[in-house]
C-alpha cells in the first residue's frame, strides 16, 4: 500500500477515534436532535389550574354581589373561552410564515400554544363582613402560601379586596377613591389580572347603576371598533421564500466553515504533536516530507468530510422530517462538496505550513492570529451577501482566494440567480490558489519539520519558501 | 553492489554562517560495525541526517547502499534518531505496526513480528499500553525495535546508549552485535566510550565539523602506542626512582596511587623495559598503560583532562554553539 495512504489512514483514525472528537463533533447534533422533542414535551406542559378564594370586604354593599356573579363557575369558563378565542384571532392576524412551514400546520400549532398559555382558574368569592379586620384577613393569604389547600382544608385564599364605599359613591370632594387589592406573592399574573379587571368592572357597573344608567347598554356602546387588517403582498408565498433565503445560505456556509475549520485545527494540532514529541524524525526516516504532508492532509480531508457528511446528513434528515426537503436544491450539495474541497485545501495548506514551523501550540498562536482574522471574515460575509447576492462586493469576494468558496456558497444557495460563468471561474481561481498554496506549504514544511527553537514570523516563513 | 554501505565524498553543510560539517570523506564498509565519535555539537547528527537524506549537503556527494540518496533505499535502512519520540496516545503495538507498515512490511505476519520483538526486549506486557505510559528507557527500546523491525541492511543509531541503565546498555550491546553478526552494517554515534571500545571494528571521529580520526580499532590502538608502564611494588612506601631511571629508555617516573607510572622514550621496547623493571624491583603489578578511547578522544578534541583544560573546552564549546 502506498505510504501516503498509510499515513492518511493513521491520521484519520488517530483523529476520529478519540473521546474529544466524539464529544466535540458528534455530540452537538445529537443534542440538538434530542432537544427538539424535549422542547415539544416542555411546551405541552400546561400551567396548573389555579384554585382558591378571593375575600372581599365590601363597604359599599353593591360590589361584592356583582363580583360573586362574575366568579360563578359558568361565568369564569365563559370568560376563559372568550379569551382563548381573542388570542387565537390576534395570533392569526400577525401570522408570520416561518421558513416555509405549512400554514395549516402552523395555525394548529399556534392554537395549541394559545390554549397552553391560557391559565385555567377555579376561583370562588368569599364575602366578608365590612367590620372585618383587614390586617387579620391578610394573614390568611400569608398562611396559605405554598400550600395546596388551606390549613383547615378549605380552598386557600389568593387575594383580599377591600372596596371602600367612596370607591362607588365618590368622596366628599366628588372623587372616587381607589380600592385595595392584596394578593398572594406567587399568584399567576394572568389570574391576578383577571381578578382586578373584574373588580374594576364591578365597581364601574356599580357606579353606573348608582347614577341610574344601564351598565350593559353603556358597555355595548363603548365597545371599540376593531380593524381586520390584511397585509398586501405580490404573492402569498413571498414571505416563505424570504425566510428560506436568509437561513438556507447561512446553513450552507456554517456547514462549510465548521467542517473546514475543525479539520484544519486537527491538522495543526496533530502536526505540532509530532513535532513536539519528536516523532517527526522517526517518520521522516520512513517517508519523505512531502509524503508525510500529503498523507496528513488527505487524512484530515477524510475527517472534514466525515463532519460535513454528519452535519449535512443531520440537517437533511431534519428537513425531511419537517417535510421541508423541497427547500434544498440537490445541485447545491454538489457545489457544497466542490467548494468544501477548495476551502479545505486552502486552510490545510496554511495549517501545514504553520504547524511545521513551530515547536508547540503556544508558538503557533502568534502565527495563527493573522490567519484566523482572515478566516473569520466569511462569518461576516453572511449578512451583506445574503441581502444582495449579486452586489459588486459579493462578486469580488467570490474571486478572492480564501473567501471565494464561502462567498460562492452563500450566493449560490441564496435567492438570486448567480451568473453561471462565475461558478467555473471561481472554481478555477480556487484550484489555482490551492496549487500555489500547497506548493508553498510543501516548501515550508520541508524546512520546518526538523527546525526547533525560535519560531519564524510570517515574513520568515515566506523566506523559507525561497530557501527550500 | 559496492563494498561500501555508505560513501561520503567531501560533504559540507552550513547553517546560516555556521559550518556544521566541513569537507568530510567517509567510507563505511558493508558489514562493518562503526562507531561515530565526537564531542557535542561536532556535527555527528548533521552528518547522520545527511546520510538519511533528511538534510542535504551544500557540497559533496553521498551514496547509500549503492544509491545516490537514502530516499531510494529507505526500506533497507533502519534509523534511530537522536531526537526520538513516539506518538504519546498511540498504543505500543499499534505504533510499531504503523512504523513497520511505513517501512513497507506486509501487514500479514507483522503483528507476530512486533510481539516477538517486544518479548525479546522483555516488553511483552506493554503491547496494549499507550506509549506515554512507558519509561524513557522503555520508549527507547521500542524505538530501537522500530529501527530494526524491517531487517534493514544498514542500521544507523544516533546515540543509542544515552539514557539507558547498565542492564539495558548490555542488552542493546548484545542486540547491536547480533545485528552485525547477521551481516548488517551498523553505524552508531556515541559518547559512551566503553561501548564503542567493546563493539566497534571501525571508528571515526569528527570535531568541529572536521574528521579527525578514521581507523579500524586495531589501527587506533597501534597508532596510539602505549608509552608508559604502571608499576605497583609489593612493599608500600616510595619507589626507588633512581633505580628506575637507570633503565635504558626510561625518561621519567611519576608517582601514582600505590605505585608509579614509568614513561619511556620513542625508541624503547616496552617488553624489555617491563622485564628490567620486574627483575630490579619486587612488584605486585606491572602493566602497559593502554590509552583508553577516552584519552584518545580528549587528546583529539584538544582538551586536556585538567579542570582548567575542561573549562577552556567548555567555554569554546559555548562560544561556538
Amino acid at each position: 500500500m502506498n505510504r501516503t495512504f498509510i499515513v492518511a489512514i493513521r491520521e484519520y483514525i488517530a483523529t476520529v477515534a478519540t473521546k474529544g472528537f466524539m464529544l466535540g463533533v458528534l455530540l452537538p447534533p445529537v443534542i440538538m436532535l434530542a432537544v427538539f422533542p424535549l422542547m415539544q414535551v416542555l411546551m405541552n406542559q400546561k400551567s396548573p389550574k389555579v384554585t382558591g378564594t378571593i375575600a372581599v370586604i365590601d363597604h359599599s354593599g353593591v360590589v361584592a354581589p356583582k363580583l360573586a356573579k362574575a366568579f360563578e363557575p359558568d361565568a369564569q369558563r365563559e370568560r376563559q373561552k372568550a379569551k382563548i378565542e381573542r388570542r387565537k384571532q390576534a395570533m392569526g392576524s400577525v401570522n408570520v410564515p416561518v421558513a416555509g412551514l405549512d400554514p395549516e400546520q402552523m395555525r394548529k400549532q399556534q392554537e395549541a400554544a394559545v390554549e397552553m398559555m391560557t391559565v385555567e382558574s377555579d376561583i370562588r368569592l368569599e364575602p366578608l363582613p365590612p367590620t372585618s379586620d383587614v390586617e387579620k384577613e391578610k394573614e390568611a393569604i400569608l398562611a396559605s402560601v405554598g400550600r395546596e389547600k388551606d390549613l383547615d382544608g378549605t380552598d386557600k385564599r389568593l387575594a383580599l379586596l377591600v372596596v371602600p364605599a367612596e370607591a362607588v359613591k365618590g368622596g366628599a370632594d366628588g372623587k372616587y377613591t381607589p380600592y385595595q387589592s392584596f394578593v398572594a406573592p406567587k399568584l399567576d399574573a394572568e389570574v391576578q389580572g383577571d381578578i382586578e379587571r373584574e373588580a374594576r368592572r364591578a365597581i364601574i357597573d356599580a357606579r353606573l347603576e348608582g347614577a341610574n344608567f344601564d351598565s350593559k347598554q353603556i358597555r355595548t356602546l363603548m365597545a371599540e371598533p376593531e380593524a381586520k387588517s390584511v397585509a398586501v403582498t405580490k404573492d402569498g408565498d413571498r414571505g416563505t421564500n424570504r425566510m428560506a433565503a436568509i437561513f438556507v445560505p447561512m446553513g450552507f456556509m456554517m456547514l462549510l466553515w465548521i467542517s473546514v475549520f475543525t479539520a484544519g485545527q486537527y491538522l495543526l494540532t496533530s502536526l505540532i504533536e509530532e513535532k513536539s514529541s519528536r516523532v517527526m524524525e522517526l517518520l521522516l526516516s520512513a517517508v519523505s516530507p512531502l509524503q508525510l504532508m500529503v498523507g496528513k492532509i488527505v487524512g484530515q480531508l477524510g475527517v472534514g468530510l466525515t463532519i460535513l457528511g454528519l452535519y449535512a446528513g443531520a440537517g437533511l434528515a431534519t428537513l425531511i422530517v419537517f417535510k421541508q426537503a423541497h427547500l434544498l436544491d440537490p445541485v447545491m450539495l454538489g457545489y457544497l462538496a466542490i467548494y468544501f474541497i477548495i476551502a479545505f485545501f486552502t486552510v490545510a495548506a496554511l495549517m501545514a505550513a504553520i504547524g511545521s514551523a513551530v515547536s508547540d501550540i503556544r508558538e503557533a498562536q502568534s502565527l495563527m492570529a493573522p490567519v484566523m482574522i482572515v478566516l473569520m471574515v466569511p462569518m461576516m460575509l453572511w449578512l451583506p451577501i445574503q441581502r444582495n447576492p449579486n452586489s459588486i462586493f459579493a462578486q469580488v469576494c467570490s474571486f478572492l482566494p480564501p473567501l471565494s468558496p464561502f462567498a460562492m456558497i452563500l450566493r449560490l444557495s441564496g435567492s438570486e440567480k448567480v451568473p453561471f460563468w462565475q461558478v467555473p471561474a471561481s472554481i478555477a481561481v480556487g484550484i489555482g490558489s490551492v496549487v500555489v498554496l500547497c506548493w508553498a506549504a510543501a516548501k515550508i514544511f520541508r524546512v520546518g519539520v526538523l527546525m526547533y527553537g525560535k519560531p519564524p514570523s510570517l515574513l520568515g516563513l515566506i523566506k523559507w519558501i525561497k530557501y527550500a | 553492489m559496492s563494498a561500501n554501505a555508505v560513501e561520503i565524498r567531501g560533504i559540507t553543510k552550513r547553517f546560516r554562517d555556521k559550518v556544521a560539517v566541513s569537507n568530510v570523506d567517509l567510507a563505511i564498509r558493508a558489514g562493518s560495525l562503526c562507531g561515530f565519535l565526537g564531542p557535542n555539537g561536532a556535527g555527528k547528527t548533521t552528518t547522520i541526517r545527511m546520510i538519511m537524506s533528511i538534510f542535504y549537503p551544500d557540497r559533496g556527494s553521498i551514496s547509500v547502499l549503492g544509491k545516490p540518496s537514502a530516499i531510494e533505499s529507505k526500506d533497507r535502512i533502519g534509523y534511530l534518531p537522536e531526537e526520538r519520540g513516539v506518538y504519546k496516545k498511540m498504543k505500543v503495538g499499534e505504533f510499531l505496526t504503523y512504523m513497520g507498515r511505513l517501512k513497507n512490511l506486509p501487514s500479514h505476519g507483522l503483528d507476530q513480528k512486533v510481539r516477538a520483538w517486544l518479548d525479546r526486549m522483555s516488553l511483552g506486557e506493554v503491547y496494549k499500553k499507550k506509549c506515554e505510559e512507558l519509561s524513557k528507557g522503555m520508549q527507547q527500546k521500542v524505538q530501537f525495535i522500530a529501527a530494526v523491525i524491517h531487517e534493514p541492511e544498514l542500521i544507523i543509531l544516533d546515540e543509542p546508549f544515552s539514557g539507558l541503565d547498565p542492564v539495558n546498555r548490555r542488552l542493546l550491546r548484545t542486540l547491536i552485535d547480533e545485528q552485525n553478526a547477521a551481516g548488517r552494517t551498523v553505524i552508531f554515534s556515541t559518547h559512551a566510550m566503553f561501548e564503542a571500545e567493546q563493539l566497534c571494528d571501525h571508528l571515526f571521529m569528527i570535531n568541529k565539523g572536521v574528521k579527525v580520526l578514521d581507523q579500524t580499532i586495531d589501527d587506533v590502538w597501534r597508532t596510539h602506542d602505549p608509552r608508559s608502564v604502571i608499576i605497583e611494588p609489593i612493599e608500600s612506601g616510595p619507589v626507588d626512582e633512581g633505580l628506575i631511571q637507570s633503565i635504558p629508555g626510561v625518561i621519567g617516573v611519576t608517582p601514582a596511587p600505590r605505585g608509579a607510572e614509568v614513561r619511556m622514550d620513542e625508541s624503547a621496547d616496552p617488553s624489555r623495559v617491563m622485564g628490567e623493571l620486574s627483575s630490579r624491583l619486587r612488584l605486585r603489578r606491572v602493566e602497559l598503560k593502554r590509552p583508553s578511547l577516552e584519552d584518545i578522544f580528549i587528546s583529539l578534541v584538544g582538551a586536556d583532562a585538567t579542570p582548567e583544560g575542561m573549562a577552556a573546552y567548555a567555554e569554546r564549546e559555548l562560544v561556538e554553539t
